[in-house]
């Protein structure tokens, strides 16, 4: 990492700015609603549903296949 | 005090501000939340296929959305497209430059690109009506290596470069259309939400940066990295982002908070994380590392759930379906795994 000029100072004290504007959302709000995001999709992940992969396109069904 | 001096103390100033508005909304965290939320069970996933062809070290890879093909580079010179059903290779691209380091399928299917030491961003035609694949653009601008580029239609694209910032390009005039300058050190991954109005890039600043593409500046800022952050993904909800680093340690941040919520990590592991992919609802993070195993972690309960181990040597790319059905590695010992 290399010291920074005037210009890239002035242009990071810029940046700072924009950044410290941002609106934030309370942890308590978004938090819980990322964990009931995932654990509501977590009924539609593969990998975590074996019964998901009884289709398994990457496992051979035992026929021939005609490339 | 100096014009620079100033300057300097106002960037520290800004950055405690900022710090003190993180911990201002910051009254729950995400081991309270998930307190009484038992650990996912045992996740044992199995190699279902192996693509052998490159003869060099595998360096990236890419899944098409159709949850099928993928691309991978390797420094063997190549560009394969395989069908990951069949194992079959449908294109083999001979790169002009040996030394590439990523790779993207275009959402359409219609293009890939790879770029690496060559400094530049090279745009393949997959469906040319001659049926030959051929370069179609060269995007030369970055005075560093290429690390990451990633589609956001056929018309657009994003790079990550050694020359510590990230560029918007346009395809067809083959010029940049934005450039992201912020990062402090070499940009070394970047990744694309669902919504394609952001997008996040990690650098050997130890830093994670969120960008708005069309306003072209750097929204906010992740710290908390000890070392080089060498891979980058969005939460499949967009809402949080997952990093992997040098540092051996992956970190959860949420976008909404503006902060890091938790750290994956275990003393055992000592060695960088080199890749890292969320599985369709996020629940899982698999992340690739340097001791040529990928870790299988429970994102709420930041615990290890499960181990792919079958590379004989460093893992440098992984990659989950869209459908979320399987996952691709990607390994410095040529091979191409694919396990679900």
């Amino acid at each position: 990492m290399e010291e920074l000029d005037e210009t890239q100072l002035k242009f990071q004290v810029d940046s700072l700015k924009l950044q410290l504007q941002i609106p934030r959302e309370k942890t308590s709000v978004s938090v819980p609603e990322l964990v009931k995001w995932i654990e509501e999709k977590m009924a539609e992940d593969p990998f975590l549903n074996t019964e998901m992969m009884r289709d398994n396109p990457w496992v051979e069904s035992g026929k021939c296949v005609v490339l | 005090m100096g014009e620079m001096e100033q300057l300097r103390k106002e960037a520290e100033s800004l950055k405690d501000e900022i710090t003190a508005a993180r911990k201002a909304v910051q009254d729950a965290t995400l081991q309270d939340t998930v307190s009484g939320t038992v650990v996912v069970s045992r996740v044992q996933l199995k190699t279902r296929k192996t693509l052998r062809g490159h003869l060099a070290k595998i360096y990236a890879m890419h899944w098409s959305t159709d949850s099928k093909l993928c691309v991978s580079a390797s420094q063997d010179g190549k560009l394969i497209v395989w069908d990951s059903y069949t194992t079959n290779k449908v294109n083999a691209i001979p790169l002009k430059s040996s030394w590439v380091m990523t790779c993207s399928y275009a959402p359409s299917g219609n293009m890939v690109a790879c770029g690496g030491l060559d400094n530049m961003c090279s745009i393949y035609n997959l469906k040319a009506k001659d049926g030959n694949v051929k370069v179609m653009r060269e995007l030369a601008a970055h005075t560093g290596y290429l690390s990451c580029c990633r589609f956001l239609s056929d018309a657009e694209i994003i790079t990550s470069s050694g020359d510590c910032t990230c560029v918007l390009w346009d395809i067809e005039t083959g010029t940049q259309k934005t450039v992201f300058a912020g990062h402090t050190g070499d940009c070394m991954s970047l990744a694309v939400p669902l919504d394609f109005k952001t997008f996040i890039s990690g650098a050997c600043d130890f830093t994670a940066k969120l960008w708005d593409i069309r306003e072209g500046q750097c929204r906010q800022t992740f710290s908390g990295h000890e070392s080089d952050i060498n891979a980058i993904a969005f939460f499949p909800n967009g809402n949080a982002v997952i990093t992997g680093s040098d540092d051996a340690t992956c970190k959860l941040y949420d976008l909404r908070a503006d902060q890091e919520l938790i750290t994956y990590q275990d003393s055992s592991i000592m060695c960088g994380v080199t890749s890292i992919a969320p599985s369709l609802s996020g629940r899982l993070i698999l992340a690739g590392y340097d001791d040529f195993n990928c870790n299988i972690w429970d994102s709420l309960k930041a615990e290890r759930v499960g181990v792919l181990a079958g590379h004989d040597n460093r893992v440098s790319c992984i990659g989950v379906t869209a459908d979320g059905m399987a996952c691709c590695t990607g390994s410095w010992d040529s091979f191409l795994k694919i396990w679900n």
